[in-house]
């Protein structure tokens, strides 16, 4: 029984301390969802076009909403994560390393973006 | 060169160098950050042709020093790189 009380004793949780947070948490999720201009799929084609037409390495003729960066535009590795970072630029996004490493191409990118909620 | 599956040091080899270009992307100046830019990618570019595929412990070597390089990019006290050419 002692050692039951000495072991509660330890046990307190700050409660009022963790709902705080918690509602500050959805505080800001709201705050984000509340500037709701959400950007049109033919808006995010044709930025992250224009994007990719105005690398310095790419044919500008070649672009269209279909092609793959290293496929059909001859760009390697490295100008594909340039071009992944202008995009992030682009639209004000960070796109962590995981997501980035799978966008190698126009389709990737759109959908990406698009689905974006934070791509502005 | 076609699609292929990126290996675990290529894609090592990639976020190291996403790294630097958003370290260069943090700094003030415009013109320092071109001038970072340039420096990074025409290393990353000569290294990427000259050294052998195969040759892994020179690649982690290189990704190990580029680590290093990094980390003394990011602070704010670090306003620009240069590159000297030695013959």
């Amino acid at each position: 029984m002692a050692l039951r009380t000495a072991i509660l004793r330890h046990l307190r949780v700050p409660v009022t301390g963790s709902n705080q947070s918690q509602t500050g948490f959805l505080g800001s999720i709201r705050a984000f969802s509340s500037h709701d201009d959400h950007l049109s799929k033919q808006e995010v084609v044709d930025r992250v076009l224009d994007v990719v037409k105005c690398f310095p390495k790419v044919d500008p003729a070649k672009v269209t909403p279909e092609v793959h960066f290293q496929k059909d535009l001859g760009l390697d590795s490295l100008d594909t994560v340039e071009i992944v970072m202008a995009i992030e630029e682009e639209f004000k996004l960070e796109i962590p390393d995981k997501e980035a490493d799978k966008i190698d191409s126009c389709p990737l990118a759109i959908e990406y973006v698009f689905n974006h909620p934070m791509s502005s | 060169m076609g699609a292929t599956k990126l290996s675990g040091m290529q894609k090592q080899v990639l976020s190291l160098y996403r790294g630097f270009l958003r370290a260069a992307r943090s700094k003030p100046a415009t013109e320092d950050r071109k001038r970072i830019e340039m420096i990074v990618s025409t290393e990353f570019r000569k290294n990427s042709k000259e050294v052998d595929r195969k040759n892994f412990q020179y690649i982690e070597y290189l990704l190990r020093l580029g680590h290093k390089q990094l980390d003394q990019l990011k602070s704010p006290d670090m306003v620009s790189i240069s590159s000297v050419k030695i013959n």
